[in-house]
């Protein structure tokens, strides 16, 4: 039952980045499509349900003092792995994403499960927790990259949907976009969350 | 004591096994990533160079080796002469490191087509403006005989502002490609005869 209890806390109850409030950054930066919020939202799964489990497995052998330090070369080493991966066969994907792969290194989401729950749980409830704290950040990215995609260039994953009289709004696909369109997410399940009772930590 | 030692022992366990992981991953996949390289910036690169589409471009190739270096060079016939290359070298003394390019070479007329970023780690919107069509542009029609240089060297290249090194690896990559072909232009033909024989 704890685990499947873990395996839906990331897709609710701690969804980053909106109730988890961790890995903004990619949030606003990579998600101007629907394709790349969902690239980046896999990349950092797989990432997190390894780094997830290594560290799990290593709990007991890591040293307290150095612990920081080897989550941290154990979490660019998958990351390099990932960007080797998918430089070698999700090409274009890759470009589009540019820097923010390397970056996932520091995605304060891996390094917070890392440190909050799988340094001090069993593998196979860290893998359940990275799985669904990663998918959670999966749907978050590609619901943001589909809202600001279609409002902003009229298509969805490549597909154009919106008709050839739309006029986008470029903003959506650029800077200030991302931040009203998490902004104005974050108040509808703000709002929603209250309305059933639910009770917040910070009130 | 014992508690340094192990710090010590872990630490460097963790670090020599990831090592170990990337090393074996990478030797499996450059294949793979070079092959990606060649179809999404390779081509299109060569494809702008010389107005073909990119499948041709690509099989022309030999490698050079010259003092110990390899030098990728794509070469272009019409009637069984050729007509243009395409020479890759690295520029060095980037800010983020070397700067591969590639330059494309009109040998009917002895000037320099276009010149090519083919791989960069400059930094995005300072260094990495090198690859921006304005800059390059500078190299259409130069000829192959003369060195170049930054304005600021005295030369006639106008570097991106605050990107000097970057400007200045870029030129320095492209000084090598013409003493290359210059000095080794027969070799270069003879090379590209035999392959294509």
């Amino acid at each position: 039952m704890k685990f499947t209890k873990i395996l839906i806390h990331g897709f609710w109850k701690d969804l980053p980045p909106f109730r988890l409030v961790l890995g903004l950054c990619p949030a606003l930066a990579v998600t101007n499509s629907a394709e790349n919020g969902m690239g980046m939202g896999l990349a950092a799964t797989f990432v997190l349900v390894f780094s997830n489990m290594l560290i799990s497995a290593l709990r007991k052998v890591i040293p307290d003092k150095v612990r920081i330090a080897s989550y941290i070369v154990v979490i660019a080493t998958l990351v390099v792995l990932v960007e080797m991966i998918m430089k070698s066969y999700f090409f274009a994907l890759s470009q589009q994403l540019g820097i923010f792969i390397p970056l996932i290194v520091v995605n304060c989401i891996i390094l917070g499960r890392a440190e909050a729950f799988a340094s001090r749980n069993p593998i196979y409830l860290s893998f359940a927790d990275g799985l669904s704290v990663g998918l959670g950040y999966t749907l978050s990215l590609t619901l943001v990259g589909t809202i600001r995609e279609i409002l902003g260039a009229g298509s969805w994953f490549g597909l154009n949907i919106m008709g050839h009289n739309f006029e986008p709004f470029t903003f959506m696909v650029k800077a200030p976009g991302a931040f009203i369109c998490l902004g104005i997410l974050l108040g509808i399940m703000n709002f929603w969350s209250r309305r059933r009772g639910e009770i917040f930590i910070q009130t | 004591m014992r508690e340094i030692i192990k710090l010590v022992v872990v630490l460097t366990l963790i670090c020599g096994i990831s090592v170990g992981t990337l090393e074996i991953a990478r030797a499996n996949l450059a294949g793979r990533i070079e092959k990606q390289n060649d179809r999404y910036i390779r081509g299109p690169a060569l494809s702008r160079l010389f107005a073909k589409p990119a499948d041709e471009l690509l099989e022309n190739k030999i490698n050079l080796n010259l003092d110990g270096q390899k030098y990728p060079v794509f070469f272009m016939r019409e009637n069984g002469k050729i007509t243009g290359l395409a020479v890759e070298a690295t520029g060095k003394g980037g800010y983020g490191g070397d700067i591969q390019i590639m330059i494309g070479i009109d040998l009917l007329t002895g000037k320099i087509k276009g010149m090519e970023i083919i791989q960069h780690s400059e930094t995005p919107g300072v260094g990495a403006q090198v690859e921006k069509e304005n800059f390059r542009s500078q190299w259409i029609n130069l000829p192959l005989t003369k060195n170049i240089a930054l304005k600021q060297d005295n030369g006639k290249i106008q570097g991106i502002t605050g990107a000097t090194y970057s400007s200045r690896a870029v030129v320095d990559g492209t000084n090598r490609i013409l003493k290359l072909v210059t000095q080794h232009r027969d070799e270069i033909i003879n090379e590209i005869q035999a392959k294509a024989n």
